[in-house]
């Protein structure tokens, strides 16, 4: 790793992207502040209130509702996901004329538009012109996501599946690609099974890639959005309706200007959380790279 | 490569595949055809979706400006990005380790947190419906994102290559553009693909500061309705062509992509 | 242990050209320490892929113990290997690394876990790494690291030959040495056949009990340290061995020459050969001895070694009638002077080959 000297002249290096990210992080973040401890009535009349809306949206049963849809909903895709990925990327031919193809295949998920994902799970799991709705209907399952919650999670957590288990399968990829052929012919040498190839030569590879891959996922399925949106509306009714909608219902639909900034707030907060855990152990990891050279 | 895991890439592959086929086919059937009768294979394909697209100026015009503020949002996150990155990987400076981390922070912040303090922002400095609206939103998680990911690969640069320029007389400019930059190509290229994988496919923020000037893609999608219900056939065809611009970026950069996600950098 | 013999062994990787290992033929003694010697590109790397298993003869057997083992994977030939740089089970302990090629065959070799234990401590302590079984890879030295991946391929008492493969590469300049002695004393220790892939003549030369000295896919000579050294069979093994190695000059002695008749030179055109410490310097620019080959020149430089009973010694360069020549000695003569170059001894090659030895009387 390079010796850094230390240099305050850096921070002209740095001004830009701090000029940037402040106009459109703070400024808007303190707004979001501002308002969450006031009740705005009109533009005139505004009245501090401390951490009443706070207290309010903690205590909403809606909000608890919603966080409770989020974590299972969270946690279903992550316990699909993260194991299907490392197989996946266990399954891809290393190198090879396949590689290439597959991993653009792989790939092509994670760049369409969110909206369009939502609307090829539309066109495609609908009861009466979608391949998989008619399908599953023909085999006997009067499958309907539109009227059924049960069916409309299983259509969404399949949706995102689809979306993104690429994401960890690439991760999972660049880790396993990152193990030297010796190592495998050393665990063939030692007469080494399948199963302990896979526990001792690649596990502890895959160990730094997967914590950033499930932080990741968790941090992102937890802000979900348009997919859901897209697809059932946050329907039927509120069966799928997860904290991102809920936040931007309460903020543009019904200009409750104070709770949905104590809203976004708490929403922040947690996502700092998840966010300082994944700073740490990604930290922890580079530091760890370079072989150590320690004395005798 | 378990054979188990061959199996499960191959029916992964095909689960992967089914959706986009439908997509494909919707794309090459009239509206009417696809609500009147149910085909796996359609019998009777036709362009005039694509056509639609084409020739309509409300379809184009919104792909137009999508990849204009994409366009946009990715300049403006690189030129920013390069001298922080750079900084980063080459000194250390008082508050470089919270700087860093609290740029992450915004890569990770919910967009719904911030519809209406940008609603209201962009609104009052007039830049509203304006691509730069967009791409500036855009550029709170991926200006962070391309810091990092650039930092990442310039730190495995050997800080020889700065002094070998500095002792052959070249100035910093001379060698940060001439020499540095062409270096880390591969970088960039990588760089450019998480900028475009976020800014394309965002909707949220896309649109809430866009209005009737500046619609993007995104947009024109979610509000394909006409007297008849919506227009399965000229949506899915739409929807087809939006996944054509991220194909082509994976294409170009296929070589790197693999490196830039071992960086774990995503 | 096992001793294995290579029979007119040779590989072509698919659709090349040419064949990266011309047909080899080798027999290495149960026990023995050989070492393969050569520059890169020689096939040392295909000769030992081959041996391990990675790579499948194009035309010829690889024999363990007179069984033909040349269609069989590296871990049924029940052989070890050591790397560049050491590869360790990361998440495991050192004893575990240790234990790990006999825990894992358990089944086959019938070992209970405290028949593990055992040997593991008795290869930590040949190795001299007792205090560091608890801890993990990551806490280690390269060194150590390195230590232990010479340990794993030596905790199995059935292995027929451990290979390795230039294992001192990744290990820092000031430890080398320690390491190729620990290899040396344990190999004579435990009897166990080690090849030794290198192309750095030092570690070939003082591990092995005999040397195969490589070049373009072919086994120039096998032979002891000593005898590569004093007979190399062919001008490269000459040229390649020794720092500086062998100083060539071509010949063509005339039918009356008396010089090189005297020490019957054959009067075809051929090369003699001489390493740098079988001649000596004479200040002057005649010939003193008429019955020495010799030839005359004038110094271009002088490399200081050393001293010798108080005289400076080291390697002088001189250039004359035979072209450049390398002399090792007492320093005799500043640059520029003018110098002869006498010959105890010298070998004489004819197509590169080996002729004869001539000494001087």
């Amino acid at each position: 790793m390079i010796n850094k000297p230390y240099n305050n002249r850096a921070w002209l290096g740095v001004l830009p992207v701090l000029l940037i990210v402040a106009f459109s992080a703070v400024i808007p973040l303190m707004t979001v502040v501002n308002y969450s401890v006031q009740d705005i009535l009109d533009f005139n009349s505004r009245f501090y209130v401390g951490l009443d809306w706070y207290r309010e949206t903690l205590q909403d049963p809606r909000f608890i509702e919603a966080f409770g849809r989020q974590v299972l909903f969270s946690l279903s895709v992550l316990a699909i996901e993260i194991p299907l990925g490392i197989l996946v990327a266990r399954g891809l031919p290393k190198n090879g004329a396949w590689t290439s193809v597959l991993l653009i295949l792989l790939a092509i998920p994670l760049l369409i538009p969110w909206n369009v994902v939502g609307t090829i799970w539309q066109i495609y799991a609908r009861s009466d012109i979608g391949l998989l709705g008619v399908g599953l209907n023909e085999l006997g399952l009067a499958f309907n996501y539109t009227s059924n919650p049960t069916h409309a999670w299983l259509t969404l957590i399949a949706m995102d599946v689809w979306h993104w288990t690429s994401l960890v399968a690439l991760l999972a990829f660049a880790g396993l690609t990152s193990v030297p052929p010796a190592y495998y012919q050393a665990a063939e040498l030692d007469g080494a099974s399948k199963w302990q190839v896979f526990r001792y030569v690649e596990m502890p590879r895959l160990g730094g890639v997967l914590v950033i891959a499930v932080l990741l996922r968790l941090m992102d399925s937890f802000m979900i959005y348009t997919e859901p949106f897209v697809l059932t509306g946050g329907g039927p009714g509120n069966a799928t309706t997860f904290l991102s909608q809920y936040l931007a219902t309460m903020a543009v639909g019904q200009f409750d200007l104070g709770p949905a900034a104590a809203f976004s707030v708490i929403y922040f907060l947690f996502i700092l959380l998840f966010c300082w855990i994944f700073y740490n152990s990604v930290m922890v990891e580079d530091a760890e790279e370079p072989e150590g050279q320690r004395r005798d | 490569m378990t054979s188990v895991s061959r199996w499960v890439l191959v029916a992964y592959c095909i689960y992967l595949l089914l959706p986009l086929y439908w997509l494909m086919t919707m794309a090459l059937r009239s509206n009417s055809d696809i609500t009147g009768q149910f085909e796996v294979i359609p019998s009777n394909p036709t362009l005039a979706n694509f056509a639609e697209i084409f020739s309509n100026p409300v379809w184009y015009q919104a792909f137009g400006n999508s990849l204009n503020y994409v366009v946009l949002n990715t300049l403006i996150s690189i030129c920013v990005a390069l001298p922080a990155a750079y900084v980063f990987s080459r000194y250390r400076f008082l508050g470089d380790r919270q700087l860093f981390f609290w740029l992450l922070t915004n890569r990770m912040a919910p967009p719904a947190v911030f519809l209406l303090p940008f609603f209201q922002l962009y609104s009052s400095i007039g830049l509203f419906d304006t691509p730069l609206a967009v791409a500036l939103a855009h550029c709170l998680f991926t200006v962070p994102l391309s810091v990092w990911i650039l930092e990442g690969f310039m730190s495995g640069v050997p800080s020889e290559v700065d002094e070998m320029a500095k002792i052959d007389g070249h100035s910093f400019i001379y060698f940060f553009f001439r020499i540095f930059i062409p270096i880390n190509r591969g970088a960039i290229g990588v760089t450019l693909f998480f900028c475009f994988m976020f800014s394309w496919v965002e909707l949220l923020l896309a649109r809430t500061l866009t209005g009737s000037v500046t619609k993007p893609i995104v947009v024109v999608m979610t509000r394909t309705v006409s007297a008849s219900g919506l227009d399965w056939g000229v949506l899915a065809a739409a929807g087809a062509l939006t996944v054509v611009p991220g194909i082509v970026v994976v294409w170009f950069v296929r070589k790197h992509l693999v490196k830039g996600f071992a960086l774990g950098r995503v | 242990m096992a001793n294995i013999t290579l029979e007119e062994l040779s590989f072509t990787y698919p659709g090349a050209a040419q064949p990266t290992l011309l047909p080899i033929s080798v027999e290495i003694k149960d026990g023995e320490a050989f070492a393969l010697l050569g520059a890169s590109g020689a096939g040392k790397t295909t000769l030992l892929n081959l041996l391990s298993g990675l790579l499948v003869p194009t035309t010829g057997r690889i024999l363990f113990d007179g069984v033909d083992v040349s269609e069989q994977s590296g871990s049924q030939r029940n052989l070890a290997q050591v790397f560049q740089f050491p590869v360790l089970y990361e998440s495991l302990t050192v004893a575990d690394n240790l234990a790990f090629p006999l825990s894992a065959r358990k089944a086959d070799n019938g070992l209970s876990g405290s028949d593990i234990k055992a040997r593991v401590a008795k290869i930590a302590g040949e190795l001299d790494i007792e205090h560091l079984l608890k801890r993990k890879p990551k806490a280690l030295s390269l060194f150590q690291k390195q230590l232990v991946a010479i340990g794993r391929a030596l905790v199995r008492p059935d292995v027929s030959v451990v290979l390795l493969d230039e294992p001192l590469t990744a290990v820092e300049p000031r430890t080398k040495w320690q390491l190729r002695q620990s290899l040396k004393r344990l190999q004579q220790e435990l009897g166990v056949t080690m090849i030794y892939v290198t192309h750095d003549q030092t570690e070939a030369l003082t591990f092995a009990d005999r040397v195969g000295v490589m070049a373009d896919g072919n086994i120039l000579q096998t032979a002891s340290p000593q005898e590569v050294y004093e007979h190399p069979a062919q001008e490269f093994v000459g040229f390649f061995i020794g720092s500086p190695g062998m100083n060539f000059v071509d010949i063509t002695p005339g039918a009356g020459d008396n010089v090189y008749s005297h020490h019957g030179v054959a009067s075809t055109a051929q090369r003699l050969g001489f390493r740098p410490e079988w001649a000596k310097l004479v200040k002057g620019a005649v010939a003193p001895e008429l019955s020495k080959v010799s030839w005359s020149g004038t110094v271009t430089l002088n490399q200081v070694l050393g001293t010798q009973d108080g005289q400076p010694v080291g390697i002088t360069t001189v250039m004359g009638d035979a072209g450049e020549l390398k002399v090792r000695g007492p320093i005799t003569g500043a640059s520029g002077d003018k110098v002869v170059v006498v010959l105890d001894r010298f070998i004489s090659f004819s197509n590169e080959k080996y002729m004869a030895s001539h000494y001087n009387d």
